[in-house]
């Protein structure tokens, strides 16, 4: 009798639980400007997969050397302008 | 799109293709699904957008690799989301950063908007002893309150039999009365 009894009281106290469970874990509503960065953040290339393009040596190689051979092709340039304006000057 | 066009298998085979409208179908369908939960699981707005983006971006990276063999396509995402959120959790523990234990509040589903943002001091209570318990306790109620899962559903996701669910959810209970009474915390019937 006072097991039944322990027992009824036990499963009492579960289902007001379950009842507050259900009450504090409600479904939210996230905020429109949230889910509209969301959806503009999806398009974007993931954070991964930048660190891979600059774990990946042979593409880092590839557009340092670009950037190098850029800026050599540039520095010439500006060096045979400077040079043919200082002999038409003197 | 009408949701009786929607048609789950069609729209993951376009996707796994690289139809990007496809995936903004699948998007459009699970975006609040994954922030709830990862808004519960992380207790703060910011992270759960941030991971919320991250979960999936992940997916549209690795949707070729997703092959229906009976787990849902939700199961995949969830399971995408929990890996994240337990990256999420073990940084913040190695960084040794203050616990976040009250969770903001946001606006709910189906109830009177003045009744949305109060909660009450139990619901409080209860919220801070939620999280505190292991993730998969934690995974686990998310799903079952704030998703309306089934137990087999629930199953899918966390990899267990329907009946480890049921075990493990009652267990669950009884630690969190076993709490409530360790704090002496009564709640009232409602």
């Amino acid at each position: 009798m006072t097991k039944r009894k322990m027992t009824s009281t036990s499963a009492e106290e579960l289902d007001i639980l379950e009842a507050h469970l259900a009450g504090t874990l409600k479904t939210v509503t996230p905020p429109k400007d949230i889910i509209q960065r969301l959806s503009e953040r999806i398009h974007m290339p993931d954070r991964e997969e930048i660190t891979l393009r600059l774990t990946d040596w042979r593409r880092l190689f590839f557009v340092f050397g670009g950037v190098l051979s850029g800026m050599l092709v540039l520095i010439t340039v500006a060096r045979t302008l400077y040079y043919f304006a200082g002999r038409r000057d003197g | 799109m009408l949701e009786s066009d929607y048609n789950e298998e069609d729209v993951l085979l376009h996707a796994s293709q690289g139809d990007r409208d496809a995936f903004g179908q699948l998007y459009a369908r699970y975006v609040e699904r994954i922030f709830n939960y990862v808004y519960y699981r992380t207790g703060n707005v910011h992270d759960a957008e941030d991971l919320t983006a991250r979960v999936f971006q992940r997916a549209m990276n690795h949707i070729k690799n997703y092959t229906d063999r009976g787990v849902p396509f939700s199961a995949w995402l969830y399971r995408i989301a929990h890996n994240l959120v337990a990256n999420w959790h073990r940084d913040r523990s190695r960084k040794q950063e203050i616990p976040l234990d009250d969770l903001p509040m946001l606006p709910t589903k189906g109830d009177h908007p003045e009744r949305n943002l109060v909660r009450s001091q139990e619901q409080d209570a209860l919220l801070r002893m939620i999280r505190k318990l292991p993730g998969e306790r934690q995974n686990l109620l998310i799903l079952k309150f704030v998703e309306n899962m089934s137990n087999a559903e629930i199953g899918s996701i966390m990899g267990r039999s329907e009946g480890a669910v049921k075990s493990l959810y009652h267990r669950t209970l009884l630690a969190l009365r076993d709490q409530l009474e360790d704090q002496n915390l009564n709640l009232e019937g409602e």
